[in-house]
């Protein structure tokens, strides 16, 4: 037995290690952070030469804009349905491969695949994939006319954003939560079986508590991300539209800071956001997090 | 019979396998037809090496294994086609499988849960078998809280709980430790005393065997060698396997020739009387062999083992070893040879090709006891 210190007697071999990723981390992550809350006291030229301290009168103008308050209706939204589907989406895949079907080795391996597509070219196969005209509504729209279009319903262009994200997020809490599965001993529901507790109330009786851990990971992951990876699907897919139906406040940042110039604005938006998205977090590990089995 | 007894006293059933076999492919047959009855309330141990197909024969008892062919007849009822949960079978298994994340009395009531039982009912159920197994403290702890022997008992409760008509145990003393493991076998003996239901209980573990039986099935490669009481079994294998198998340290076991008068070892030396002719196997426990300075058969020592209560010597016949087993207090010398003497009655005579016993080839006196029970 050696415990860590013996490992590594040497006193600076572990900073130097570090040092390079710590690095990185400050100066694109932190840094940044940093900038972002500090701009938000400040206004700021569009075009440089100087800022002028304002105190709070940036988050006034923010949280008295409807639009704001508007996008970050969107964003929980999005975030609760998207982010849950894609857990449960996952989950069933996950339950099912894990029953020895055929060919769940290879399916195991292609269903990771779409982890390694940006987002950006997610986008633009799901604009295709429900474009009205040519994708796979189309043979429904021309039954029932009008009845998709995400080009003018705003309801039809948050449903595309959803399934895109939804899509995107399969591989990597499919990987998670079969693991999760796989490590459950077949014992158990061997025993749940002479219990005589049938597939499905095996589901919830054993499989689910027993995943609980590998479940609260992907929903925590899945909360935080979809607030902000969503962006490279808005883009591609809605751009905001239509008339700012699919505008969730990580894509109004941008419109507002890169479009409209308002630098302090979209400073402003991102600090709150980053707020919301750090309580968001530490509420779950509170609520959550503490309730969660971890014995085996 | 005490009130907690009667409370989950089960109503045993006779298990009845009727040509009953396992395979996976045409050439990876791991039970071939297998006939055996288990009567009522008979505790029955399955006992083979590992890989001979015991736990696969409990789980096609069980239902979790599906039989390739034959039919499985539970208390009257041909199961072989029903799901786990209506043949009426409890299983304990060696790894305990208990539910982690439910605490001890919900782990027991699971099953009642599931069929529906009441709240009310299966808290007093919970409460008369933990009292039984000594859980009664336990109840609110999870299994990562409790001990080996605890959660095996935790196991044996869950099993018990629903007072099936059969009890089926998949090595379940094989992950504790010794002292444990002669306890909790104590524990079972007298369990199933109470309960009454029966019982089949898989194991490599002839200790546990020969203590807990009431009749061991003696399986080698899926086919039963010999399905005998203890006693039997220890006095009279029906094999060279089987006579290998039961008994610390085994049976010798030595290639002799017929001449038609003796059995004469590969030197010549003649160690018993028989009147066949050809290949035999002679088997002798290290327990029965005579050593006395009038002895016929000599032997080298080669090595010697004080265990306290006896000694085993390790001695060398005809290129063969030989164990012999010495009481207490004997004083041997090493250095010189060993004279010794089989007494025939104490000899086992099995075939040279095929390893079975050849019944009464001396005249088998110490068998009539227990000739009865075949």
């Amino acid at each position: 037995m050696s415990s860590e210190s013996s490992m590594f007697s040497h006193r600076w071999l572990p900073v130097l290690l570090l040092a390079p990723l710590m690095l990185l981390i400050v100066l694109f992550f932190y840094v940044p952070v940093f900038q972002a809350f500090y701009w938000s006291f400040f206004l700021e030229q569009p075009f440089g030469g100087g800022s002028e301290f304002v105190g709070l009168q940036n988050f006034q103008r923010v949280l008295s804009d409807p639009e704001f308050w508007g996008a970050t209706g969107r964003t929980v939204i999005f975030m609760l349905t998207a982010s849950s589907l894609a857990v449960v989406v996952p989950l069933m895949l996950a339950i099912a491969a894990d029953r020895k079907i055929g060919m769940s080795y290879p399916a195991r391996n292609i269903l990771v695949w779409p982890k390694g597509i940006a987002g950006a070219s997610i986008g633009v196969v799901f604009a295709f994939i429900f474009n009205p005209f040519v994708g796979l509504m189309a043979p429904l729209n021309s039954l029932f006319p009008g009845l998709w279009n995400p080009g003018i319903d705003g309801t039809d262009a948050f449903i595309t954003l959803v399934a895109a994200h939804v899509w995107s997020g399969i591989p990597f809490n499919f990987v998670i939560l079969l693991a999760g599965l796989r490590s459950i001993p077949p014992t158990m529901y061997q025993a749940a079986a002479m219990d005589g507790a049938g597939p499905w109330r095996r589901i919830f009786d054993v499989q689910l508590p027993l995943i609980m851990p590998q479940l609260f990971l992907t929903f925590v992951l899945e909360f935080t991300e979809s607030i902000t990876s969503v962006f490279a699907l808005i883009d591609t897919i809605t751009g905001g539209g239509p008339g700012g139906s699919t505008t969730l406040l990580v894509y109004k940042i941008y419109v507002d800071g890169f479009r409209g110039f308002d630098l302090s604005g979209a400073s402003t938006q991102t600090a709150i956001l980053m707020v919301f998205v750090l309580i968001l977090a530490a509420c779950q590990f509170f609520f959550l997090g503490r309730r969660i089995n971890y014995e085996r | 019979m005490t009130a907690i007894d009667t409370a989950i006293r089960a109503a045993a059933a006779e298990i009845a396998l009727i040509g009953v076999t396992k395979s996976y492919d045409a050439k990876n047959t791991i039970i071939p037809p297998i006939d055996v009855t288990l009567r009522p309330g008979e505790f029955t141990v399955v006992l083979g090496p590992s890989g001979c197909g015991k736990s696969t024969l409990l789980q096609m008892i069980a239902g979790l294994e599906r039989v390739s062919a034959g039919r499985i007849v539970i208390g009257g009822r041909e199961v072989q086609d029903l799901e786990p949960k209506h043949r009426g079978c409890a299983m304990v298994f060696q790894n305990y499988a208990l539910y982690p994340h439910m605490t001890v009395a919900e782990n027991m009531a699971y099953s009642l849960k599931v069929s529906g039982v009441s709240k009310a009912e299966r808290a007093e159920r919970v409460g008369t078998v933990a009292k039984m197994l000594g859980l009664a403290d336990y109840l609110t702890r999870k299994p990562s809280q409790l001990s080996g022997g605890q959660r095996q008992r935790v196991a044996i409760g869950r099993a018990i709980i629903r007072e099936p008509g059969v009890l089926l145990f998949d090595e379940p003393l094989s992950n504790l430790d010794a002292q444990l493991r002669h306890d909790m076998r104590v524990e079972l003996a007298e369990l199933h005393r109470r309960i009454g239901a029966t019982s089949v209980f898989v194991t490599h573990d002839q200790v546990e065997a020969m203590t807990l039986a009431d009749r061991i099935l003696i399986l080698n490669k899926g086919h039963i060698e010999q399905f005998d009481t203890p006693k039997a079994i220890y006095h009279n294998p029906a094999s060279v396997f089987v006579a290998k198998f039961i008994g610390s340290p085994p049976m010798n076991i030595l290639q002799v020739e017929g001449d038609g008068s003796v059995l004469r070892l590969a030197d010549g030396q003649v160690v018993a009387n028989y009147s066949g002719i050809g290949k035999f196997q002679l088997g002798i426990r290290p327990e029965d062999i005579a050593v006395n300075e009038g002895g016929s058969i000599k032997t080298e020592i080669r090595y010697r083992e004080d265990l306290g209560s006896h000694e085993i010597l390790e001695t060398k016949i005809a290129e063969q070893n030989l164990r012999i087993a010495m009481p207490f207090g004997v004083e041997i010398d090493t250095t010189q040879t060993l004279s010794l003497s089989f007494p025939q009655a104490r000899l086992h005579l099995f075939d040279g090709e095929t390893g079975r016993a050849i019944a009464n080839a001396f005249g088998d006196a110490h068998s009539a006891s227990v000739k009865e029970y075949q």
